[in-house]
């Protein structure tokens, strides 16, 4: 929403006599108030109040319309929204319109004990009688009012243009709200309200689905668009289409057209600072820091293993000494000298003694194992019947700490292999390249292809079977060969009741069932997939002509992953092309948001229908002067459309005349102000005895008369 | 209060002598006053218009009924026309590209752009 100035307090309030009505214009969007007989409203601001606190005193204080950012940090917002009176377009929070209609008065200069002149209000068509009679109350009892009126906002819209003489007597008026949209038609210059008709779409839905569009599109910017901004764009750049299916054509194609009606949003951006390329010196002196530091780190870790390595000689020529001692030692006092030393016995010493000779060689920088590899196994080769049972631990002891060293050399020797394997191989095929590099890249895209199939087709399955959902579940797998196989391997095994001999397991490859029944296929996919990528990364390399297959199988193409390159300016651009006409379209099409009503045009058929009158002439004056009002029909090119979707409607030849209100925003307040000024108003209104004598059902049928 | 806030005059003043019962004294603090409004849909309960004439213009009356034209379907992301839809979630698409980019929306993308339409899933 432009910001708008906030409303000056009036100083001319005792200059008015107290039979001067003052009008009010009780929009959705925007409470317009000012005195009758004038041209425009003293008063207009946003139909919301705002109830923030107080950041240090902690009171609650009421803002009514637009607030002024300045002044809006002292107060902490985030507790309250902006809150309307209206639900859809019937004021049904009469605490807020209290607050609302405080702030009008006091802006209008009132002062004295009570608010002392005739009022006329506005409300939507067939406002239910609770409202109103809320609304009387409020105005009657708070308010000290002494009469009071109503009238509908576009009634007064349509005389008013009437007057003007841009629309005629008998016609149809087109108001689109914040909220609503009607279509009331006239006879004789009386709205008829039976045959008037409202859908529940208005200028709100139309921001609304514009956000959520520009949101979803551009989900890096969320926090940007908000729906002012989003107003605010909606004002500026919406336009409605004169046929949506061939503009929108037009932007399919990719016309030239399409590109001139794309309108570019630049958000604010400001480019970071670039980092100077680290010059020549730089770099060496960067190089050299490095250096250093690395010195460093060598040479204190050199100090700690060689702090380490004398720590553990001490430990050990301890170790040794107090063995010494205790050989000298006699028999008797062994106990008492192990107490002192803190170890039980002889064979605790001799452990700790090996233990530290171990961390001292490793610390040395000696490999351990190959002392270990000098160890005898010397029990191994004397037959069992010799030796006694420990002796016969022992040497099965060794004998499973040489399988193991055994087979670790056996790994060793496996892996060495098979390197020097791989080597070969990659020399031979650089052999075969050289010398032929033709043939060799032929062969290799003839791999790549037949891998690439199995693999897109391995994969297909796959999805397949997760892709039969409903229709047939289980079906996909139950048809595949592979899991035919299974089931029936499966199915064999646990019902084998065992005739005859079970040989199972005597052969090894028994064992190979296990892997069919329980496995996937899909180590031998893990490999293609494997040599695949090698392949395909091979052909990149020699093969100019060569493209990286696409990846067919997932679907994973999702346009906003966040590649990581520096963000430019246009990253920071919303474009905003086909949803220029899109939105304003749902008031034709609500069905686009889900609504299920008709759109206006259909409504303006749906309004002629409801006439009680099936009188021809009636409706060729009808549809020749049709008026649209009301801030929503203010985009361009509705007129057109209008007028268009129409002659649909009509039969052939009928005179159609879309006009369009003098102001589409002001004329409502100023149609009622010209007949709050006008003599016969006060007729119409009623007083506070009318309203108490009267009740409730008298109310229900009170009608302004507009003539 | 800071002077320019009372400059600005933006502030409601809580005392207004126009006025019969402050607003202060009528709605005290403390109370939960949301809950005593009753919202459209119950005013329209109450007010049942059903016991009214038919020929008489009432708020429910006077609304447009669903509309005679089939709806034309459009593209839930690029706003084309869409002859086709996406049977997994539901979404209209336009041409293959754009089926690409619906195939490759999260979740909770997919169910933004059908609650656009009104048509998202709802778990109760």
């Amino acid at each position: 929403m432009p910001f708008v100035s906030r409303p000056q307090r009036q100083h001319d309030y005792n200059m008015f006599p107290s039979n001067c009505p003052i009008v009010i214009d009780n929009g959705a969007s925007n409470f317009r108030i000012g005195w009758a007989g004038e041209c425009d409203p003293r008063l207009s601001f946003r139909n919301v109040v705002h109830r923030p606190r107080h950041k240090t005193t902690g009171e609650t204080v009421t803002i009514v319309g637009d607030h002024d950012p300045a002044v809006m940090k002292y107060f902490d917002c985030t507790r309250s929204q902006h809150r309307s009176a209206f639900d859809y377009n019937v004021v049904y929070q009469f605490e807020n319109m209290e607050y609302i209609l405080d702030y009008g008065f006091e802006r209008m200069g009132a002062y004295g004990s009570q608010v002392d002149h005739p009022i006329l209000i506005t409300e939507c068509a067939c406002n239910p009688v609770q409202s109103r009679s809320k609304m009387a109350e409020l105005l009657f009892e708070s308010y000290g009012v002494p009469s009071l009126a109503f009238g509908v906002d576009a009634a007064f819209s349509y005389k008013f243009n009437e007057q003007l003489g841009i629309c005629n007597k008998d016609g149809l008026a087109i108001c689109s709200g914040l909220n609503t949209s009607h279509v009331i038609p006239f006879v004789g210059g009386e709205p008829l309200f039976e045959a008037c008709c409202r859908t529940n779409i208005g200028g709100y839905h139309v921001s609304e689905y514009l956000k959520q569009l520009l949101s979803l599109k551009y989900p890096y910017h969320m926090s940007s668009i908000t729906l002012d901004k989003v107003e605010d764009l909606k004002m500026e750049h919406c336009y409605v289409a004169l046929d949506y299916g061939s503009e929108v054509r037009l932007f399919q194609n990719g016309a030239k057209e399409a590109e001139e009606k794309t309108r570019c949003w630049q958000l604010l951006w400001v480019r970071p600072p670039v980092e100077a390329l680290p010059s020549e010196e730089e770099k060496a002196r960067k190089a050299a820091n490095r250096e250093k530091a690395a010195q460093r780190l060598k040479e204190m870790a050199a100090l700690k293993r060689s702090s380490r390595i004398t720590d553990l000689e001490n430990e050990l020529q301890g170790l040794e000494f107090l063995l010494q001692q205790l050989g000298n030692v006699q028999e008797n006092n062994v106990e008492s000298f192990l107490s002192q030393t803190g170890y039980v016995s002889k064979q605790e010493i001799d452990a700790a003694i090996v233990r530290v000779t171990q961390s001292l060689r490793k610390a040395k920088g000696e490999s351990p194992e190959m002392k270990e590899k000098t160890e005898q196994y010397p029990l191994i080769d004397v037959p069992d019947s010799i030796l006694s049972p420990e002796q016969i631990k022992e040497k099965q002891r060794q004998a499973f700490s040489k399988n193991m060293s055994e087979g670790r050399v056996r790994a060793q020797q496996k892996r060495f292999d098979e390197e020097l394997q791989r080597e070969k191989q990659n020399q031979q095929d650089e052999e075969k390249r050289l010398e032929n590099p033709e043939l060799y890249l032929e062969q290799l895209r003839a791999k790549h292809r037949e891998l690439t199939e199995k693999v897109e087709q391995r994969k297909r399955l796959k999805t397949n079977d997760n892709q039969n959902l409903s229709g047939g579940v289980g079906r996909g797998e139950r048809l595949n060969a592979a899991k035919k196989e299974k089931m029936r391997l499966l199915t064999t095994a646990a019902f084998d009741k065992g005739k005859g001999e079970d040989t199972f397991g005597a052969r090894d490859e028994d064992w190979q069932v296990y892997t069919v029944m329980g496995g996937n296929d899909d180590e031998g996919s893990d490999w293609d997939e494997a040599e695949l990528t090698r392949i395909s990364s091979r052909l990149q390399d020699i093969d100019p002509t060569f493209v990286a297959n696409p990846e067919a199988g997932s679907f994973q193409t999702i346009t906003e992953i966040p590649k990581f390159r520096p963000l430019t300016e246009e990253d920071f651009q919303i474009a905003i092309g086909v949803e220029r006409f899109r939105c304003p379209e749902v008031l034709f099409q609500p069905n686009m948001i889900g609504v299920d009503q008709a759109g206006l045009d259909e409504m303006c058929g749906i309004s002629i229908r409801r006439l009680s009158s099936k009188n021809h002439t009636l409706e060729e004056r009808m549809t020749s002067s049709i008026l649209m009002t009301g801030g929503s029909c203010l985009f361009p090119g509705m007129a057109e459309r209008l007028e268009t979707d129409i002659r649909k409607i009509r039969p052939f030849g009928a005179s159609i005349k879309v006009l369009r209100a003098s102001d589409p925003i002001l004329d409502a307040w100023r149609g009622a102000a010209t007949y709050a000024a006008a003599p016969q108003f006060s007729m119409q209104t009623f007083s506070k005895q009318d309203y108490y004598e009267k009740g409730e059902d008298w109310l229900r049928g009170y009608r302004f008369s507009y003539t | 209060m800071e002077v320019e806030v009372i400059e600005s005059g933006i502030l409601l003043p809580t005392y207004l002598s126009f006025k019969r019962v402050q607003i202060s004294e009528k709605y005290p603090k403390g109370q939960a006053r949301s809950r005593h409004w009753k919202h459209l849909k119950q005013i329209l309960q109450a007010e049942n218009y059903t016991n009214c004439p038919p020929n008489q213009p009432n708020y429910v009356n006077i609304e447009s009924p669903p509309s005679t034209y089939p709806s034309k379907k459009y593209c839930d992301i690029t706003g084309y026309e869409a002859p086709y839809t996406d049977p997994r979630t539901s979404l209209r698409y336009a041409d293959a590209d754009v089926f690409k980019r619906v195939r490759g929306l999260p979740g909770d993308y997919v169910q933004k752009y059908l609650k656009l339409r009104n048509a998202e899933v709802i778990l109760r």
